[in-house]
């Protein structure tokens, strides 16, 4: 069995879990079930889902935020402040909405079972000029931020602008936009960072969800013994995915460091006002619209939340 | 069968399409469903029930291309720089152009075919298109020249390679298509077009000097224009200048501070002054609907090329010939440097018979990666590659090096498009004497292409600044 | 390469199919040159709006890659009847008569087939955005404004179908030229000299220099 896998970019940390799972299979099945790992030449990145449900390759990587609207369901995941502080916290959670029958029947829809996450730290801020540590300076704000992210800033006066992450870096320095919301690894590969003059450590406001699926037809026409061996290879790749991201965590403040990046820590009275702001009540909007569509979006909030305690609780 | 032969076959069969006539956009697109079946019916082994299941996913793989390619912020350049040529014509800069570059420089030896150069390489500041360019300073310069004397075949000469300037000075549909194709920054390209294009100006106007001081009778210089004759016929002009000032502000702002938006915002800015420009200059809702009709048949011309070509690629990128190709060229022993001239060279043979647009969208998918490959990859440090520059300065070095090659194409027989365009427009010239009049340029461009690869510096100095 | 051609008519039911529908034809190639006008005046008020009251057009990004597909496909059809698509006409130039309507029927009908299949697989991809049941029958939405996408996606099929339409009186033509071995038919674009082309070309800046 060959399957193609469609990704974007290059190879960096938001993939490494997908190298491994490939690297995985091989080894257990002697060389009998292999990936083929593409960037961009199968697909355009968001259009994944859609090639998914074509049939045109087996596995795929997209992020919810991309089109909310072709997965509703986990789009929960992306909603600001939810409060997830830890990469395995986000796993623990996005797992458990994966498996909720809600979930895997919007996706079915696609001709798509989700395999894992590609779970990612909180977006911060990395900004041009004067340090915004105050709501107040988030007025009239030009910030690159998608989804949900770009909602809860819209709340307190932002104005987002989406464009693709690799027209960011020139965004910023021409002025387009003032401010970026990025993972640590994305300011690295897209140079944001060298950009910046300050970073957000603590206003954590969300982050997104990109999982991993695979075509449903080719995952239940693989053989008993193939399929088991995917199944089982897939914690231990999201293990060498945490392992690899916490390497670069801890890099993180010695780049900062070096270039000249100032570490602006938001007072937690303004953390507050804002999640007031703009968590809660977005919160809220997406529980009834969802509701509206037909979707049990109570339920799936509270999945997150009852996982979140959980986790914390068993650690 | 193995992908790779299959992806071998189809470029085979593409190749026969678009040499039988078929257009090039659509035996592109042909040919990459064809060979979008192909290799799905080959997962499956031929067999004959999965056919069905081959055809469908392929004509839906297709299908999304031509939405999904098109619906780009960056491609929105290209529309934006064609409508900023066509609404020139009606702004009258073309003439406004000439006559400051007349007054100006003409009193060189061989001055008015200088003048004429240096006309077009403004123009080229408001014009995407080479054709367009030939075309238009055909009709006003070539008479000029002849009333003073000089050969009719090498004035038409002047002209037709003139025109190839537009491709290179920014704003140019050209670039931003080789900038979409490799995936790098469009405005890094348009910067790295515009000394390379001034430079190409500069080495025809020192050829002409050259042949104007050793050549009897030659057309003798034009002088005798006041201070103030010359300053007049500056404002008309002045447009043009704003428009490449603004253009180049957008993309990367040479007074220090931040640039003033991105390259497409800058277009678009550019487009509305020659627009405001044209309805001065009493250009009404006629002529704007006529303006507008052939913007569009430009434009879906050349993106239709853009999706044809970009389904043979999706079908290229399933069956993973472009890493083949590249792997085989590195696998060569000859020296990098000789490889490269050598596709230069290829390029120059396949440009004799192909336009320019569809030469290098055909090629590029497989040609760029090999080029990359060979210096040592995308992400390759300078000091570490084979030609002396990182990987993105390569990506532009290489492409700035594949449109200079795409315009020479423009003036070499048998298929010169700009040389049958100013034959043309002068009744009193065959396409034979223009191709003659024009043969003094190939050398010139043949310098220029020798310097340029020698010294990349020429094409990297701007685009590292910003 | 060339590009233009000429299209002659007379007063048979092909021509006067031909005509008809190039009146279409025409309409939607001016309708994406008013969008590209409107890219332009997008860019315009984005900018200003950025630089005069710190307030840029909120989701211009999205705007442009709603435009786009009107712009750049829409009037495909109007270009393959005025034979404005490039191609190599270094064979077909040398062909008369009844081979070269031949080559033209063969090359014509591959058009055909492509265009077929992609109304079908453009069609499809407009389908997977679109969805009765849901708020603005959308099941794929811009990222900033959430416009939805199923009108831009549409755009593709329906002008592709009109080019089907073109494509099958193209063929008409040629083989009705075929069969009767005419030298000049009507509703076809008729392969132009060079000298034709460039005066075509000339044609076109007259009185705008
Ligand atoms: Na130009
Ligand atoms: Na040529």
């Amino acid at each position: 069995t060959d399957w193609n896998v469609s990704l974007w970019g290059k190879q960096r940390a938001f993939t490494e879990h997908v190298h491994k799972l490939a690297e995985l299979v091989e080894e257990k099945s002697g060389g009998e079930f292999t990936m083929n790992i593409s960037y961009g030449g199968l697909s355009k990145n968001t259009e994944n889902l859609d090639g998914i449900s074509i049939g045109a390759f087996e596995m795929a990587q997209f992020c919810a935020g991309y089109h909310p609207d072709k997965n509703r369901a986990i789009t929960v995941l992306e909603l600001p402040f939810l409060g997830v502080s830890t990469l395995d916290e986000e796993v623990a959670v996005s797992h458990a909405v994966y498996e909720h029958p809600a979930v895997a029947e919007e996706m079915a829809q696609w001709n798509a079972k989700l395999l894992m996450t590609s779970p990612m730290p909180q977006y911060n801020l990395v900004g041009t000029g004067e340090p915004r540590d105050e709501l107040s300076e988030f007025d009239g704000m030009r910030v690159r931020a998608t989804g949900g992210l770009g909602e809860a800033f819209r709340a307190v006066g932002a104005v987002p602008t989406s464009m693709t992450a690799s027209e960011v870096y020139q965004a910023m320095e021409s002025g387009v936009i003032d401010t970026a919301a990025f993972a640590q690894h994305a300011h690295l590969s897209f140079g944001t960072i060298n950009e910046a003059d300050w970073w957000t450590a603590n206003l954590n406001p969300g982050t997104v969800n990109c999982p991993v699926v695979a075509n449903i037809d080719a995952y239940e026409s693989l053989s008993d013994e193939h399929r088991a061996i995917l199944d089982e290879s897939i914690p231990e790749a999201i293990d060498h995915y945490l392992a690899n991201y916490g390497a670069l965590l801890e890099r993180w403040d010695g780049v900062l460091d070096e270039k000249g990046v100032e570490k602006v820590m938001v007072p937690e009275e303004e953390l507050a006002e804002f999640k007031s702001v703009a968590g809660d009540p977005i919160h809220e909007a997406w529980i009834e619209e969802m509701s509206a569509q037909g979707l049990p979006a109570q339920e799936l909030y509270d999945l997150v939340y009852e996982t979140l305690d959980q986790t914390r609780a068993s650690n | 069968m193995d992908s790779i032969e299959i992806g071998l076959w189809v470029t085979g069969g593409l190749f026969v399409m678009v040499v039988l006539g078929m257009r090039v956009a659509f035996a592109a697109g042909l040919a990459g469903l064809v060979g979008l079946v192909w290799f799905f019916w080959d997962r499956r082994d031929y067999d004959p029930e999965m056919l069905g299941w081959a055809i469908s996913v392929a004509v839906k793989t297709a299908g999304q291309v031509p939405h999904g390619k098109v619906a780009s912020q960056a491609l929105s350049l290209i529309p934006t720089f064609i409508l900023i040529g066509f609404l020139a014509y009606y702004a009258g800069l073309t003439r406004a152009l000439f006559e400051a570059a007349k007054r100006w420089i003409a009193w060189v030896p061989g001055g008015l075919a200088v003048s004429t150069v240096f006309a077009t390489a403004g123009f080229a500041a408001v014009s995407g298109a080479s054709v367009a360019t030939a075309a238009v300073f055909a009709r006003i310069a070539i008479p000029e020249m002849l009333k003073i004397g000089y050969d009719k075949r090498f004035a038409a000469g002047v002209v037709a390679a003139g025109g190839t300037l537009a491709s290179l000075i920014p704003p140019s549909a050209i670039l931003v298509i080789y900038a979409i194709i490799v995936e790098q920054d469009v405005g890094q390209l348009l910067l790295a077009g515009f000394i390379p294009g001034v430079f190409s100006a500069f080495v025809y106007g020192v050829l002409i000097v050259v042949m104007a001081l050793s050549i009897k009778g030659f057309g003798p210089p034009v002088g005798g224009f006041t201070w103030r004759e010359r300053f007049v016929s500056l404002p008309p002009a002045l447009p043009i200048v704003a428009v490449v000032v603004i253009i180049i502000c957008f993309v990367y702002n040479p007074f220090g501070g931040d640039a003033w938006g991105t390259p497409t915002e800058g277009g678009a800015i550019g487009a509305f002054i020659v627009f405001l420009m044209a309805l001065w200059r009493g250009m009404r809702l006629p002529e704007l609907r006529d303006a507008l009709v052939e913007t569009a048949k430009l434009s879906i011309m050349i993106f239709s090329i853009i999706w044809g070509v970009l389904i043979y690629v999706r079908f290229l990128g399933f069956a993973d010939l472009p890493s083949a190709f590249a792997d085989w060229i590195t696998s060569l022993t000859y020296p990098p440097l000789l490889i490269l001239v050598c596709i230069l060279l290829a390029y120059a043979v396949l440009g004799m018979f192909m336009d320019a647009i569809g030469m290098l969208l055909l090629t590029l998918p497989v040609v760029y990666p090999a080029v990359m490959a060979l210096n040592g990859g995308e992400l390759v440090a300078a000091e570490d590659s084979a030609f002396g520059m990182s990987g993105p300065m390569c990506a532009v070095w290489f492409g700035i090096l594949a449109v200079k090659m795409a315009e020479f194409c423009l003036i070499t027989p048998p298929i010169g498009l700009n040389c049958f365009v100013v034959a043309g427009v002068r009744p009193e010239l065959s396409v034979q004497d223009v191709f003659r009049g024009v043969t003094p340029f190939f050398i010139a461009d043949a310098v220029t292409i020798g310097l340029l690869v020698t010294f990349p510096a020429i094409v990297l100095w701007l685009p590292s600044l910003a | 390469m060339a590009g233009a051609a000429s299209v002659l008519g007379d007063g048979s039911l092909l021509s006067r199919l031909d005509r008809g529908l190039v009146r279409i034809e025409w309409g939607m190639a001016l309708l994406s040159g008013v969008f590209a006008f409107g890219l332009m005046i997008l860019a315009v008020i984005s900018v200003g709006g950025r630089s005069a009251f710190n307030q840029p057009l909120p989701g211009y990004v999205d705007w442009i890659q709603a435009f786009m597909p009107l712009i750049a496909i829409f009037g495909i059809s109007y270009v393959q009847r005025e034979g404005g698509h490039i191609r190599m006409d270094i064979v077909v130039g040398r062909l008369k008569g009844r081979w070269l309507w031949a080559a033209e029927i063969i090359t014509t009908f591959g058009i055909l087939l492509l265009m077929v299949a992609l109304v079908w697989g453009s069609w499809a991809h407009f389908g997977r955005s679109f969805d009765f049941g849901a708020p603005n029958w959308s099941r794929d939405s811009s990222m900033d404004l959430g416009l939805p996408i199923w009108p831009a996606k549409l755009v593709v099929p329906v002008a592709f179908a009109v080019m089907c339409l073109r494509l099958v009186l193209q063929l008409w033509g040629y083989g009705r030229a075929f069969v009767l071995g005419l030298e000049r038919p009507v509703a076809v674009p008729l392969v132009q000299s060079a000298a034709e082309v460039a005066a075509a070309e000339a044609e076109q800046v007259r009185g705008h220099d």
